[in-house]
């Protein structure tokens, strides 16, 4: 850092209002430089006794620019003690400009500059996203909550394709999990207060890499997991339970993936079922067993208006059946299971799964449970994007499900 | 907390005038304005905001004395009723010292007033204050318009609603005439002060 810096911070913390304020009752004369890392260039306000006299932002200067700063509501910023040489445009009272500047700000007519990439999608977002449940968990443990963290509207949590295996839990707020494709995001799913950011994926060596973005909707606080406590509670775990949860894992990533596939419109139900047998048949409610797939491949359909809906694949060592103490919403109530020609599978104790459960700190507990959650709403909307697939289909002018 | 401007030898304290929107806060504020020009420091600042103004101006009280050989200034200022207005409330409740609600003797805005109060309780606690704590007058403003024979509250009736648990000092007032304008605003700031002087002693 340069020596003549005499005051340096993040503008989340003390607000450009605070500054000035600051500034100003201590009569300091230097030039005043705020970064933003959402914004090209810094910006630049010149101080002389304690009142700016200019500043500039970007191409504009003056007292617009120095308007248009407080719109940074985060970034950092630094004082250095200098001479000032630049030419005094600015004559308006110190307050003036700060109470005028919040105002401004608060009316909506000073552009915050954040994630200002993605303001204009997170509104349309929101219409998307308006009608969609929000998952919420059960309350929180604070002995797992290591940290907090404060999130503002638009900011993205998570980015795909990032590496990354902190989990969060929501404190306070709502969080969108999307996906970006070349044609734009695809919303998924809408989670609040209780739930979880971040996967079981996080736990296994090579799962660093995020399989979805997750925006702030509105202001989020977040707590940030021990990691390494759930991370040693799974170690500890039987290697059954933990393949159970594995498997979980990939049925949620690939329901997901599968709103990305019916949103482009590439899926053929009919070949994915040829050539299958059914294993267990949707609503049949006494089939109570869990098996594992030893061989082959399975797939979980379920039975909709619109004809079958394929939700997701089974491969060797994933599980299918009834949970009994996880409501999955899918197989057997929710969802018919179709075995591949060569499939071999094997029944599964699921009493010692479910003890194992039991067994489970709250905080793991609740992860798993709202896996679970999002599991079943998930399935819905897979199906209900199907839905409106296909009305876009009949009516063209029509835009729903875009 | 008030600053100390060692540089100036100054103690600047801040005093906002709260309440609920179209209460007076702001003619309050410009009968102070105009009538104690001599102790008005700079400017006064206006702001329109949506359906008030927010106004901001110093002021040196005389005959209050000084504090460590210190002399006193106090930041007047009226917030913005309206919610969207969170960044210049958060910066105006920031640290202040004392506190006028300004209340509504109409009484088609005895709501208004509670909710107000409410509203100004859980500001505070979001910085750390209690409303119980800080340096809090009164003032039932327009007092006068009883004479247009317009209903008013009674100033029992407005005790009770706002006042029972609070009991803090109050004033009834007509900051279009300005009566009451003045003994509220001395009254605010002997309660800041003494607050003030209270802090200095715990910090010795």
């Amino acid at each position: 850092m340069n020596e003549s810096v005499a005051l340096s911070g993040s503008l989340g913390f003390l607000s450009l209002g605070d500054i000035i304020q600051l500034l100003g009752s201590s009569g300091s004369t230097g030039v005043l430089r705020l970064i933003n890392r959402y914004a090209p260039d810094p910006g630049f306000i010149y101080f002389i006794e304690g009142n700016p006299i200019n500043a500039q932002n970007g191409d504009i200067d003056g007292l617009d620019a120095l308007y248009s700063l407080f719109g940074w509501v985060n970034g950092s910023f630094e004082f250095t003690r200098e001479a000032i040489l630049a030419d005094k445009r600015i004559t308006k009272s110190r307050m003036g400009i700060i109470l005028e500047g919040m105002k401004l700000l608060d009316d909506g007519h000073i552009k915050k500059v954040g994630p200002a990439t993605s303001t204009d999608k997170a509104a349309e977002m929101k219409r998307l996203l308006s009608k969609t449940a929000i998952v919420k968990g059960p309350l929180v443990d604070y002995m797992y909550v290591v940290d907090e963290e404060d999130f503002f509207d638009g900011e993205h949590i998570v980015e795909e394709g990032k590496h990354g295996s902190w989990i969060w839990v929501i404190l306070e707020g709502v969080v969108d999990i999307v996906k970006e494709v070349e044609s734009g995001t695809i919303p998924i799913i809408r989670i609040g207060d209780g739930s979880f950011i971040g996967s079981m994926a996080s736990f296994l060596l090579q799962g660093h890499i995020r399989t979805a973005t997750a925006v702030a909707v509105g202001n989020v606080q977040l707590g940030v997991l021990d990691s390494q406590r759930l991370a040693q509670e799974y170690a500890g775990m039987s290697l059954e339970f933990r393949t159970f949860l594995t498997s979980l894992d990939k049925r949620l990533k690939q329901l997901t993936e599968r709103i990305v596939e019916y949103h482009n419109g590439n899926v053929q139900t009919a070949d994915i079922l040829k050539d299958k047998k059914v294993l267990i048949r949707q609503a049949k409610t006494e089939e109570e067993q869990l098996y594992v797939v030893k061989q082959g491949r399975a797939s979980v359909v379920r039975n909709t208006e619109n004809g079958p809906v394929v939700l997701c694949h089974l491969y060797k060592g994933d599980f299918f059946g009834d949970v009994p103490f996880l409501h999955l919403g899918q197989e057997p109530e929710g969802a018919s299971i179709y075995g591949s020609e060569n499939i071999k599978i094997a029944k599964i104790e699921a009493v010692s799964l479910h003890k194992e459960y039991n067994r489970l700190s709250t905080t793991f507990k609740n992860i798993v449970d709202n896996m679970a959650t999002c599991m079943s709403v998930t399935a819905d909307i897979v199906c209900n994007s199907l839905a409106s697939k296909k009305a876009e289909t009949v009516d063209t002018n029509s835009r729903q499900g875009k | 907390m008030a600053i100390f401007n060692l540089k100036k030898r100054e103690i600047e304290c801040k005093v906002v005038y709260y309440g609920p929107g179209r209460c007076g806060k702001t003619t309050n504020l410009e009968y102070v304005f105009k009538s104690y020009k001599k102790q008005v420091t700079g400017e006064m600042v206006s702001i329109n905001t949506e359906g008030d103004r927010t106004l901001f101006f110093d002021f040196l009280p005389i005959g209050l004395g000084k504090i460590k050989g210190c002399d006193i200034r106090v930041q007047l200022y009226t917030v913005p009723g309206q919610v969207k207005y969170s960044s210049t409330r958060k910066l105006v409740l920031r640290g202040v010292d004392g506190i006028v609600f300004v209340a509504d003797s109409l009484e088609v805005r005895r709501e208004k007033n509670m909710i107000s109060l409410k509203d100004l309780q859980s500001n505070l606690k979001e910085y750390g204050k209690s409303i119980f704590k800080v340096p809090l007058i009164m003032q039932y403003n327009k007092r006068d318009l009883a004479d247009e024979g317009i209903p008013l509250m009674s100033i029992e009736q407005m005790e009770r609603d706002l006042n029972r648990q609070l009991k803090v000092p109050s004033f009834p007032g007509s900051a279009m005439k300005g009566t009451g304008v003045g003994v509220t605003l001395k009254a605010c700031l002997m309660e800041t002060l003494k607050s003030l002087q209270r802090e200095f002693k715990w910090a010795k």
